[in-house]
């Protein structure tokens, strides 16, 4: 495991360096982060979801937790990976 | 000749055919064919059930949209409701969907049947289709080959015939690259011009939904459907509607001006390229004015690219922790997928943005710059698709190769226009894609183009 990780950590370095390479004697710019810079930061109120259909939302969306209480509600348990930290 | 699609959806509203019978005929050639090919992760129980419903609404004279009894599939990637939506992933394999994502509400509300999702390349980190979790696609145009991915379902379902239409989606060339080797037409729309909401992201500033189809009409079909403005997107152009359809045939091709790069050919197999240069001497026969342009950074938008899309794969998965839904991405996750978030983690540190992710930012603005002024002096630019043939499925071949496939489809991505793919011809029986790629919102020029091969295709 400890192995694959590592070798895949070198392959993805590999495409870090050709891009150093790559970039070497091109110009400095502008950064573009979007092509379209056309941001909508505000959302028109919708409609409120009728009861029903939140119902089965709720419903769905509880089919998915990996573990609930008796209401239903989420039951998060500290990650290994975190507790390792 | 190329009506496919339409002769199909007329024959559905002229009740020639029931919406009943065109999905079940759908169903019977996946599970016919499926198996073999694993184009689809999972069927949706309720499509004849929906297909009912249009046939009552048909008998009953009611409106019924554009895409009426028509059979689709979805990418595993995009959210439909009660469906799992699992990314081809162990990640997400039990995740169904809580909601329709906006394009599916499209697809929907005109009437079309989705009919399964399609596999994919896991989290759609991949160019061959054979990464996904429920194993590899086969190519039904070139049995024993990859269909090219990262939407090698869809694709390989056009091709099979298994479905009408299909939603797939494009970061740097999914839809593009497997539309090419599957010898089926797929369009890259302008960034923005489709929303992503309901899209689980691979890299939010490059993706966009787009349509796979087996013909031209058909993509455009499908393209009317889904495209325009939702108030609810945080990045979208301001476009209400779009119709292409009425405007596809026009005056065809003749004063259009088409681009072409010397580049194209550098990069390009000589077998893969002899395919481009006659379908480009046929739009030049068709009356196009043919005009070469220059491309001279094209090369290095790839490095680029995996860097900036392996920064917000990074970010998009920081989700998927196993706490709420799904298993911990880095626990189950294949080799590309970890590579590229090992990748993005590490281009992420802050001693490493300004060196890495913001000079690939930087390489962008460069190629959009150059792409740009290249389609000022034309209408479209044609070339290849791919560079290359398509490898044997399972082949070992390195990473730098694997990523060597998306070198001329990535910078439609990075420059945010759009693009689209149409079958130009043959190398030892393996389809070849002749790519034609469009100014930002000039989806009408692309598929005219595309169009006019197709008549002209279809007439030898």
């Amino acid at each position: 495991m400890a192995e694959r990780q590592k070798e895949i950590e070198r392959s993805a370095e590999e495409i870090v360096r050709s891009f150093v390479e790559a970039a070497k004697e091109l110009p400095e710019l502008k950064e573009t982060y979007y092509s379209q810079e056309a941001y909508n930061i505000v959302r028109p109120d919708g409609k409120p979801t009728p009861a029903e259909e939140l119902a089965k939302f709720r419903k769905r969306f509880i089919s998915n937790m990996p573990s609930s209480d008796e209401q239903g509600n989420l039951k998060v348990e500290v990650a290994r990976w975190a507790e390792e930290r | 000749m190329g009506r496919g699609t339409l002769d199909k959806f007329d024959a559905i509203r002229r009740g020639e055919l029931s919406a009943v019978e065109n999905v079940q005929r759908a169903l019977e050639r996946i599970k016919k064919q499926d198996k073999r090919i694993k184009a689809f992760i999972e069927l949706n129980p309720n499509a004849l059930a929906e297909a009912e419903a249009i046939d009552r609404k048909l008998k009953r004279g009611e409106r019924v949209g554009k895409l009426a009894g028509l059979a689709i599939g979805v990418k595993s990637n995009i959210n439909v409701t009660g469906l799992r939506a699992t990314c081809a992933s162990r990640t997400l394999e039990n995740y169904v969907s809580t909601y329709d994502a906006e394009v599916v509400k499209r697809v929907r509300a005109e009437g079309g049947i989705v009919v399964g999702m399609n596999n994919m390349d896991e989290f759609a980190c991949g160019s061959s289709g054979e990464t996904s979790a429920f194993g590899p696609t086969d190519n039904p145009a070139a049995p024993g080959h990859i269909p090219g991915g990262s939407s090698s379902g869809g694709a390989a379902a056009i091709a099979a015939g298994m479905c009408d239409l299909c939603l797939g989606t494009d970061t740097g060339g999914s839809i593009r690259n497997p539309a090419s080797h599957c010898g089926v037409v797929g369009i890259k729309p302008t960034y923005g011009l489709v929303p992503r909401q309901g899209l689980i992201d691979l890299g939010m500033s490059l993706d966009q939904i787009g349509p796979l189809a087996p013909d031209v009409s058909g993509a455009a079909l499908l393209l009317e459907a889904i495209a325009g403005k939702n108030p609810n997107e945080c990045v979208m152009l301001d476009v209400e509607q779009v119709s292409y359809l009425d405007r596809l045939g026009g005056n065809g091709v003749k004063g259009m001006r088409v681009g072409v790069s010397p580049k194209f050919a550098e990069l390009t197999d000589p077998k893969v390229m002899g395919v481009i240069d006659k379908a480009v001497e046929k739009l030049h026969d068709l009356g196009a004015e043919i005009v070469e342009v220059q491309l001279p950074n094209l090369e290095r938008g790839l490095p680029a690219y995996y860097l900036i899309v392996s920064v917000e794969f990074f970010s998009a998965t920081r989700k998927f922790d196993g706490r709420k839904y799904g298993k911990r991405i880095e626990e189950v996750c294949g080799e590309e997928v970890l590579r590229r978030i090992l990748r993005g983690q590490y281009i992420s540190r802050k001693e490493y943005r300004g060196k890495y992710y913001q000079r690939a930012l930087q390489v962008r603005t460069l190629i959009r710059q150059e792409l740009m002024a290249a389609l000022e002096k034309v209408d479209v630019i044609a070339g290849p698709t791919v560079p290359k043939l398509p490898h044997r499925l399972g082949e070992k071949i390195s990473v730098s190769s694997m990523y060597a496939y998306d070198y001329l489809t990535i910078p439609a991505n990075l420059a945010g226009i759009c693009g689209g793919v149409i079958k130009a011809g043959e190398v030892n029986g393996i389809p070849v894609g002749l790519q034609v790629q469009g100014k930002v919102l000039g989806e009408l020029e692309v598929l005219r183009m595309m169009r006019a091969l197709e008549v002209h295709n279809s007439c030898e």
